[in-house]
């Protein structure tokens, strides 16, 4: 090419950097903390769908109920639903960390603190708990 | 009174005319401690090598050109400043997820684009002439959605989104939060008059809200907000589209 | 050579340039429009402005007291026929600006909340807490992706006006990203090009304010107006020249010296009320204050760093919840910069190079002596702002100019006669060679940023906030010498592809025009006024210096300076009165 100004070519060649499709969320630790917020997604449907598979089982019948309760006995599962538990904080809590993000609540012309809200999240999560286990206690 | 020190600086080069591909070139500067990565820049530039480009104007993280990968994070080179990264080595890349066109230029005709398509501009609720005088907005609905009015486009939340980075149709965080803007503007018509692209499948809908957007932008708009929000009115909608039984 | 066409060519997509590109739309949706500019338009400067824009609204105040302040803050070198469009037009533009979405900061009631500005009589500066120019220039240009007519050419760097016979009709322009010349043909070209601060070495203008336009149209043939008038602002950070707002002191904030007094009551502009007064202590206009700040400098009552003289703005007594909710911009910039938190701390300032009065000459239709080429905005001289700027008017002014000047052009591409192809393509092709000249120049010992750096020293020092006779000589001489070597720059990068280096050498050719016309403008103007001073003529001359200097282009050799009489029509020049006696509204 002569000068700056002929356009018979196009000296442009923008470059795509590649990204690997199976491991980019190892390039940096936020994508490492978003897979495991996105993974412990799975443990929580798992464990849901546990809890269902027990409604069914409890409609089918005592005897049906009583497997369900022995299968939840065996130590692979309690070994597994603590590990579910484990991701289940997780998930919570990365969740509550983002709630005043997502709602914001006005308060005349101000917008409710986000510490406000997360501190409600987990004040509520406790009292919950709480009175679950109370429930099974009494039980 | 402040100590020069001499910093590494790695900066990633990318001539397209006469390079198969990128690859770091180190520059040794002379810094001060008050200064932001962009003089470090500045500095090769004058003394050291004419050939390297890169976007800057205002120096005051205002007019968004200066987005660029530094030690791995997208930050403004404006507002990079040096005492952050005593190390004395400082890494430099064009903004991820990004086309290179040169050096540390990006191409962002795709950002561009999507921003037009949020149709990011006021659809008055009510029409008034100028001689009628201005719409009242109480300082309360300012503030509603005033944060989501900073933007500068900068674009460290798309070089930080792994959604973007994985799926390059899906509309991004900052225009998704300008829409998010306009739609909660009280002066505006709202999101059924705006279309439903930012409930579309490369909308709001592909986010899955990790929030990188928002802990990189410079501005704190937090685009993650946004879109969450903006999820939130789309989902009522859907529901009370079902109930009231359109469509 | 590739060509474009287009009915208006719009050059720069800042304020000026995105509000005449809408005013073309709204005009005539059938006129079409290439809207050609070197950064993406939300890059252009209009973004950094940050304190608001002046119009008059409220019941307490008079389209006249805005024309009155304004004459009088421009040290009646302003022509007045202009100022009073250009007050009666702002609130409406500032109004339509409300209509398109602009985030105006509020009164409880919902209507459009003012500020105190220096050298306002009355609170009238509409504001968007402190990122006025930053919300304006967002609101344009998402307004402006509503119109089809509008085509955009972002990064694409204007180099030249096509024109013949005294007629404009294009541009050639660089698209930056394949260094490809092209020629833009059209039946008229609005110049919306900024300002020029970087002829400066410390300023609080971009990297892009370097006066291409100006220097296009110079070279072309329009006359320079008032050049010599270049407005400090008292408050920038030292070192990075960033700016911080008016509004810190339109809200209360103090200056003071080393020994932590408000000094500005020395120079007739007291006396210190704690709470601030409409145009007085820093409420004064900036030609006044940065004059203050030189006088302190020489008695050494200022602050030495290594960043040259400072003094102190003191903004503690405002309170966190005041600062954080109007001048949040100002404690960010604050903190970083020079790690200050104006909530708990001084923040050190000194005056730096802000705006351009002069510019390009033209007319209230923001039209040229050359049919065809107009020009609005910082890079334009309408002659609102004479001697000195007040602060707050130019945001407006890109409006009403901006949007004046696209009216005007629409009108009259309906009976232009286009130019000849062959005067475009042979102006094209000088272009073109010269452009290939400087990829072939292998032999240039002389380096841009060597050549800047002398040059832009040599303004601050021969050409600041006070001049005389042998200073500006020898900034003059070093500006022409710095024009003769620049003859033998040769690029260092031979590339196509966003060639920076040859964007910084074209842009370092249109700072040297732009430099030469302000340094001997102002050796010309034997007189002290507004934001000219000059320690060897210390008094204004209305017999002889009630006029605009006009600077031509001359290829070879210093401009030639002539000059035009200031309209007159209802305030005759007076002494300009700051402090008590001015009258000003108290604000509280
Ligand atoms: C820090 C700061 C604060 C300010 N605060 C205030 C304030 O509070 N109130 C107020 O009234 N005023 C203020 N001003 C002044 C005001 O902001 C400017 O005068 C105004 O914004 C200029 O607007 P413009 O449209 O003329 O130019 P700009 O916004 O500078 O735009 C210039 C345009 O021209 C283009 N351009 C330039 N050269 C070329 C070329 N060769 N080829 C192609 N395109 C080109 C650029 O790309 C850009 O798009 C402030 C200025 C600064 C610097
Ligand atoms: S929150 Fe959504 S937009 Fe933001 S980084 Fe994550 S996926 Fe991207
Ligand atoms: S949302 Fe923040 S990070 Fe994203 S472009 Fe806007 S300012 Fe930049
Ligand atoms: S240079 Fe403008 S944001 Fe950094």
């Amino acid at each position: 090419m002569s000068a700056a100004t002929t356009d018979t070519a196009n000296p442009r060649k923008p470059y795509v950097r590649p990204i690997s499709k199976t491991s980019w969320f190892l390039t940096s630790a936020r994508y490492k903390s978003y897979m495991v917020h996105e993974v412990s997604s799975i443990f929580v449907a798992l464990y849901m769908i546990q809890l269902v598979a027990g409604l069914f089982y409890l409609a089918a019948g005592p005897e049906e109920w009583e497997s369900y309760l022995a299968f939840l006995r065996s130590p692979v599962v309690i070994l597994l639903t603590l590990v579910g538990l484990v991701f289940f904080v997780i998930h919570t809590t990365s969740w509550f960390k983002a709630v005043p993000q997502a709602t914001r609540i006005m308060r005349g012309e101000e917008v409710l603190p986000g510490k406000i809200l997360v501190t409600a999240h987990y004040g509520i999560w406790a009292a919950v708990s709480l009175f679950v286990i109370i429930l099974a206690w009494v039980a | 009174m402040t100590a020069t020190r001499t910093i590494q600086l790695e900066v990633l080069r990318y001539r397209p005319e006469q390079d198969a591909k990128p690859f770091f070139q180190t520059y040794a500067v002379p810094v001060e401690d008050e200064w932001v990565v962009l003089d470090a820049l500045n500095y090769v530039k004058d003394e050291l090598d004419r050939t390297l480009s890169y976007r800057w104007s205002c120096h005051m993280f205002v007019c968004g050109s200066c987005g660029m990968m530094i030690n791995g994070e997208p930050k403004l080179a404006c507002k990079a400043f040096m005492q952050d990264y005593p190390s004395g080595k400082i890494r430099v890349e064009p903004l991820s997820n990004f086309p290179i066109e040169r050096d540390l230029v990006i191409v962002q005709d795709d950002f561009v684009e999507k921003l037009t398509a949020v149709k990011p501009y006021l659809l008055p609720k009510q029409d008034k002439t100028v001689e009628q005088g201005e719409y009242l907005q109480t300082p309360a609905e300012l503030k509603k959605y005033k944060q989501y009015s900073l933007c500068i486009n900068c674009l460290c939340c798309y070089a930080a989104c792994p959604q973007y980075g994985l799926e390059p149709s899906f509309i991004g965080p900052a225009a998704l939060t300008l829409a998010h803007r306009y739609n909660t503007d009280s002066r505006d018509a709202g999101p059924e008059a705006r279309g439903d692209l930012v409930a579309a499948h490369e909308g709001v809908w592909a986010c899955s809200f990790v929030g990188a957007c928002s802990q990189v932008c410079p501005k704190d708009v937090d685009p993650a907000g946004a879109i969450q929000q903006a999820k939130l009115y789309s989902a009522l909608n859907f529901v009370t589209g079902m109930v009231k039984g359109d469509k | 050579m590739r060509v474009e066409t287009a009915d208006i060519i719009i050059v720069g997509a800042g304020g000026a340039g995105l509000r005449a590109a809408i005013a073309v739309a709204e005009a005539d949706p059938n006129v079409s429009i290439a809207l050609v500019s070197k950064v993406y338009p939300m890059r252009s400067h209009t973004c950094a402005a940050e304190g608001g824009a002046a119009g008059v609204i409220k019941s307490n105040d008079k389209l006249d007291y805005h024309f009155d302040d304004t004459v009088a803050g421009g040290d009646w070198l302003t022509d007045q026929d202009a100022v009073e469009l250009f007050v009666n037009e702002i609130p409406k533009e500032l109004t339509q600006m409300e209509h398109w979405g602009c985030p105006w900061s509020r009164e409880g009631d919902g209507h459009v909340a003012v500020r105190p500005f220096g050298g306002m009589k009355i609170m009238r500066t509409w504001y968007a807490s402190d990122k006025t120019g930053f919300h304006m220039l967002h609101t344009l240009f998402q307004t402006s992706l509503k119109y089809p007519s509008i085509k955009r050419f972002d990064e694409f760097f204007t180099t030249d006006l096509l024109v013949e016979d005294g007629r404009c009709g294009g541009i050639t322009a660089i698209e930056m990203r394949t260094g490809q010349l092209r020629t833009f043909r059209g039946k008229a070209v609005i110049v919306c090009s900024g300002g020029a601060g970087r002829v400066f070495p410390f300023t609080t203008n971009g990297a892009i304010k370097t006066g291409d336009g100006m220097a296009m149209a110079y070279r072309a043939g329009v006359p320079l107006k008032d050049m010599e008038f270049v407005q400090y602002h008292p408050t920038g950070l030292p070192g990075t020249g960033i700016l911080l707002t008016e509004g810190c002191r339109g809200e209360g904030g103090y200056l003071l010296n080393k020994d932590g007094y408000r000094y500005l009551q020395d120079y007739g502009l007291g006396p210190a009320t704690e709470k601030p007064v409409l145009k007085a202590m820093e409420l004064g206009p900036r030609d006044r204050l940065s004059q203050a700040f030189w006088h302190e400098e020489k008695k050494g009552r200022t602050i030495p760093t290594k960043w040259g003289s400072v003094i102190h703005l003191d903004m503690r007594h405002l309170g966190e919840k005041l600062i954080n909710e109007r001048l949040p911009l100002v404690r960010d910039l604050s903190r970083n910069y020079v790690n200050a938190d104006p909530v708990t701390d001084l923040v050190p300032v000194r005056p730096v190079v802000h705006y351009m009065m002069g510019g390009i000459s033209t007319d209230i239709n923001g039209a040229t002596t050359v049919d065809g080429l107009y020009a609005a905005g910082e890079c334009a001289c309408v002659s609102i702002n004479g001697a000195n700027r007040l602060g707050s008017n130019s945001l407006g002014e890109l409006l009403v100019f901006g949007a004046r000047a696209a009216r005007h052009a629409v009108e009259y591409v309906k009976t232009a006669r286009p130019m000849t192809d062959a005067a475009a393509t042979a102006q094209a092709s000088d272009v073109e060679n010269r452009i290939a000249a400087l990829y072939k120049r292998t032999s240039g010992k002389e380096r841009v940023p060597a050549l800047r750096q002398q040059m832009t020293m040599s303004m601050e020092e021969g050409c600041g906030i006070y001049r005389d006779e042998v200073s500006l000589k020898a900034t003059c001489d070093v500006v022409a010498e710095v024009r003769a070597r620049f003859k033998d720059v040769a690029l260092e990068d031979k590339s196509y592809v966003y060639n920076t280096d040859l964007f910084q050498t074209l842009e370092l050719g249109c700072m040297i025009e732009v430099a030469q016309a302000l340094v001997v403008s102002a050796i010309e103007r034997k007189e002290s006024r507004g934001a000219h001073q000059r320690l060897d003529y210390v008094q204004r001359d209305d017999v002889n210096y009630l006029k605009h200097s006009m600077a031509y282009y001359n290829p070879n050799g210093d401009p030639r300076i002539d000059y035009l009489d200031v309209v007159i029509t209802k305030s005759q020049p007076a002494e300009r009165v700051y402090g008590a006696a001015a009258g000003g509204q108290v604000t509280a």
